[in-house]
């Protein structure tokens, strides 16, 4: 079921029809055409309380057919999975599928390969039992719970992250929980512990271990902050909810407890109503940058001084994201941010930041008509509004969504989750101006075959992009598949895949404008996507 | 001698069983408890609604004090009217003579209508919150009481609930927008005045910059009771500002581990804690609560706590904007230790005078006029949040710790503190000469 079924192995070859050069001083602006109307996709994330979060979209391939589909949940409604039947460069056009995922109280997804088969599993975040849906393959999935020995617990899980601890070959994944909804009259106070589902014995998980203290968490990211190889996970959590909580990072070690990082760590007291995590090594140097989503404000985070302090400062004023009210029409009030994503919406060799956009839930002094975010980087490391521009700005009340390349053209498209009205779509058409393409998949012998904890680098003259391979993070839904990287007139990338076992395999010359399969020990391996 | 152990073992047992199902069956409620358990929820809601910065805060307090207060009067054979004796109440409801009310009912009523009035723009959560308390307090409220009593009552609580809600909307501070950040704003130029002190992009203008023109409750205007100024600015090492900010900055950097604690303990960050007034509030909660105020007593010192810390922030507001000092942070970045930080966060809005000193001081006259010099209490309130409870033996011991607390976390110079509580001491006295007793 893995896009190397359809293969033409064959060592880099020039690909066809990338854009032609041109990178401007000012970030050319991408066109993205809202094709919601004729994709065929009409869930909506519904409900009232137990759905004030969530709402996050699954992107992955699970046909085998290398385009990625899409699973959305439907919060009080039930979830759909829609199997992306676009052609390459074509609109996007997606069709419903019963796959075994139409349950209600989902609030969102991640993609992972659990038990390392080659086919993608689903973990399902819930307002109940949380599952994992073992990928059977033809996108249809059969409850796992059992088999793997998954405690799915009885919670209002927002959050969840995995990776695979060193020396594993079964996946740790931590879960984030909210509010004890069973609290009415006084929720405050009342977060439920997170837990961490380390490996058990033979293929299973162990019985979930609680993440005291917890602060409502409605983000986790398994990260390697530090460069040390072995992912800490980090957690945003909203203030709304706690009390005497912040933002945390956990030190997970294998074979050790976990540890929270504190005050003597370097690690820093940061209260906001964290909901997303977005996470980019903007100025390359090593390590990643953290863009926190919130109300009102959301903050852009890098260490104070690289090294082995999680000591970080913040940036978003100074970089132009803080993202902090509407930028079109009249209402001045305050926003609400959801999902982000970092990647390259122009193909200029800068990541650009999209932020998903939405009130809570009738909040009068927050904005009603928040328009999502499409922050497009300069060559100054600074960012510029263009959403409206380039067609994003909605309506909608958002809460999860994906940057995808539903249409395999090299041209991120997107997808947004609303609360209570239909997902959208939009295609990206491309910018004037725009900039060369690569994208890339790095595999590896199971387990971990899809390299969760790697990072793929691409240089593209004398700058260097890295993109760390996680699960986790963004708001309540992930992706998995091809990593896209812009490369501005850059017609060929050197390539190299930083294992997560700390070993490094090189592609010196890869083509711009095609897709490469990378494995370990092999050449690229490039992929012509359907017609 | 074993044998009669073991009974009264059992007896006390019992005894703790009974009284425990007995509140979880939830008895009828007295009106003073009712009131008090109204009070919990809005002080939540003061933490967890956007707009509630303390300014706000004390606001809301006071117009929930003054609506229990005059929902009470006519039931109480010890209480006199505010109505006349506060700017711009002139005129309020009145009970049916010789008609029957339960008090109950009454105060519960006129708080379910007025944490809608004050609270409306809530979140989902506290919307759902408020809810329930409405349905889960009217049904314990009205349960035994005759429905024509409960109609009357209701309707009269609600009555004094809407009258007090339109008497607050011409006072200047009933709209509150961008979470009290203004959308424009000339920040005034000059050595030593105010500037940002954080990234945080809302916040590059300063809170409520008009709070200080607000009509006030007791006092004439927010003018009355003015701060004799901060020292004169000056960069010069040996000038009284310099030493001023070097105490904040030593003091800062050699905190001991109890400096800090109490520095943290008063913290009242908006939306990280209840803020100053409500904390004060929360004092006032605990200590009517050891003491079961009857519901005289109760609503007499939730009014006088609410009118005094509204006129002390509008004071206090008013005096930031004719000062317009600069924070310590930005002083002793520039002129001592670029690499300095306080232990709390700088408020986005001028330093001098201290605002949670002014209330502090206010809330000490009131409360100490009320229940006496030396009334020891403990203060549990930062509990919830980790933080240790604190002993004082008085409210004056209190409010001079919630004032230097402010010193401690680097946030305000020693001169804001005292004439805040001087100030906060001064513009209580109005409050306190009110006559709200017969």
């Amino acid at each position: 079921m893995r896009t190397t079924q359809k293969l033409a192995v064959a060592l880099v070859l020039a690909g066809a029809g990338f854009a032609q050069p041109g990178l401007a001083q000012t970030p050319a602006v991408p066109v993205f055409v809202d094709e919601t109307a004729g994709s065929g996709i009409t869930t909506s994330y519904d409900g009232d309380w137990f759905y004030i979060v969530g709402g996050g979209v699954a992107a992955f391939d699970c046909n085998g057919d290398s385009y990625a589909d899409i699973a959305l949940p439907g919060g009080a409604s039930k979830a759909q999975l829609y199997v992306n039947t676009s052609k390459q460069g074509g609109s996007l056009t997606f069709a419903p599928e019963a796959s075994g995922l139409e349950l209600d109280s989902i609030g969102g997804f991640y993609p992972a390969d659990i038990d390392s088969d080659g086919i993608t599993d689903l973990l399902v975040l819930r307002v109940g039992e949380n599952l994992v849906m073992r990928g059977l393959g033809a996108c249809k999935f059969e409850r796992a719970n059992e088999a793997w020995g998954f405690d799915g617990g009885d919670a209002w899980t927002a959050s969840a992250a995995l990776t695979f601890e060193h020396g594993s070959s079964w996946p740790t994944i931590a879960v984030g929980n909210y509010i004890d909804r069973n609290e009415d009259l006084s929720p405050w106070g009342s977060c439920t512990d997170n837990w961490l589902h380390r490996p058990g014995e033979g293929g299973r998980f162990a019985p979930p271990l609680p993440l005291k203290p917890s602060f409502c968490a409605l983000s986790m990211l398994f990260t390697d902050w530090d460069k040390s190889g072995t992912p800490s996970l980090r957690v945003s959590n909203d203030r709304e909810y706690y009390e005497g909580g912040q933002e945390q990072m956990w030190r997970i070690l294998p074979g050790e407890a976990p540890k929270l990082m504190t005050l003597a760590d370097g690690w820093k007291v940061l209260r906001i109503w964290g909901m997303g995590i977005a996470s980019y090594d903007l100025d390359s140097d090593g390590y990643p940058e953290y863009f926190l989503t919130s109300m009102a404000d959301n903050k852009l985070q890098t260490l104070a001084a690289p090294g082995p302090k999680p000591d970080y400062k913040d940036v978003a004023y100074a970089r132009g994201v803080t993202a902090h009210r509407p930028y079109t029409g009249d209402d001045l009030r305050p926003s609400t941010a959801w999902h982000a994503q970092f990647d390259d919406v122009n193909n200029d060799g800068l990541v650009d930041l999209f932020v998903a956009k939405g009130n809570v839930d009738q909040m009068p002094d927050f904005a009603m008509h928040d328009p999502n975010n499409l922050l497009l980087q300069g060559a100054d490391g600074k960012f510029v509004e263009v959403g409206d521009k380039a067609g994003i700005a909605n309506n909608g009340n958002s809460r999860g969504a994906a940057l995808v390349d539903f249409n395999m053209d090299g041209l991120l498209d997107l997808v947004v989750v609303n609360r209570r009205t239909g997902a959208q779509v939009w295609r990206n058409t491309g910018a004037e101006g725009g900039g060369n393409w690569i994208e890339l998949e790095a595999r590896q012998p199971a387990p971990n075959e899809d390299a969760i904890g790697g990072w793929i680098e691409v240089k593209r003259g004398d700058a260097t992009m890295r993109r760390e391979l996680t699960v986790g993070g963004g708001h309540a839904g992930g992706q998995l598949g091809w990593v896209h990287f812009g490369l501005g007139d850059a017609t060929m990338a050197s390539v190299a895949v930083v294992w997560p076992d700390g070993t490094r395999s090189e592609w010196p010359d890869l083509a711009a404008g095609g897709f490469y399969v990378l494995e370990r020990d092999k050449p690229a391996a490039s992929l012509s996507p359907r017609d | 001698m074993r044998g009669h152990r073991l009974a009264a073992f059992c007896v006390a047992v019992l005894l703790w069983c009974a009284t425990s199902l007995g509140a979880l069956a939830e008895a009828r409620p007295a009106p003073g408890a009712i009131l008090r358990d109204w009070y919990t929820l809005m002080n939540e809601l003061v933490r967890h609604t956007a707009t509630y910065s303390p300014p706000v805060a004390s606001r809301s307090f006071a117009y929930l004090g003054i609506t229990a207060f005059e929902a009470a009067v006519g039931g109480s054979d010890k209480l006199v009217s505010l109505v006349g004796q506060l700017h711009g109440l002139e005129q309020l409801p009145q009970r049916e003579a010789g008609a029957s009310y339960d008090e109950t009912v009454v105060i519960s009523a006129a708080m379910s209508d007025a944490i809608v009035f004050y609270f409306g723009n809530t979140g989902p959560t506290g919307q759902r919150a408020i809810n329930r308390a409405q349905s889960k307090w009217r049904a314990l409220a009205v349960e035994g009481v005759p429905e024509d009593v409960v109609v009357r009552s209701e309707a009269f609580g609600k009555a004094v609930a809407a009258a007090i809600f339109a008497w607050s909307q011409g006072d200047g501070g009933a709209t509150v927008l961008n979470m009290g950040f203004p959308y424009e704003y000339e920040l005034p130029k000059g050595d030593g005045k105010w500037v940002p002190t954080n990234l945080i992009r809302q916040q590059q203008l300063p809170l409520l910059p008009q709070w200080g023109n607000n009509r006030t409750f007791a006092t004439p205007d927010g003018a009355t009771c003015p701060t004799p100024g901060n020292p004169s600015y000056s960069i010069e090492p040996g000038s009284d500002f310099y030493k001023e900010a070097d105490e904040v900055y030593l003091t800062v950097k050699n905190a001991t581990p109890e400096q800090t604690a109490i520095a943290r303990f008063w913290s009242d960050d908006p939306m990280l804690s209840m803020t100053p007034p409500g904390h004060w509030v929360s004092i006032a909660l605990q200590v009517a609560e050891r003491a079961d105020l009857p519901l005289d007593e109760n609503v007499d010192l939730l009014a006088r706590m609410g009118i005094a810390m509204s006129d002390a922030f509008v004071g206090c507001w008013n005096a930031k904007f004719a000062y317009n000092l600069v924070r310590p942070i930005t002083y002793i970045k520039k002129v001592i230790d670029p690499k300095w930080e306080p232990i709390l966060n700088t408020p986005p809005f001028p330093e001098y005078p201290s605002g949670h000193s002014t209330v502090s001081g206010a809330m000490d006259a009131v409360m100490t006029a009320f229940f006496g010099e030396n009334y020891a209490f403990e203060d549990k309130t930062g509990s919830p949040d980790g933080r240790n409870p604190r002993q004082y033996t008085s409210f004056h011991e209190a409010a001079e710790e919630a004032g230097i607390s402010r010193l401690y976390g680097g946030i305000h110079f020693r001169s804001a503190i005292e004439d805040g509580l001087v100030q906060g001491r001064c513009i209580a006295a109005y409050t306190i000469a009110l006559k709200t007793r017969k």
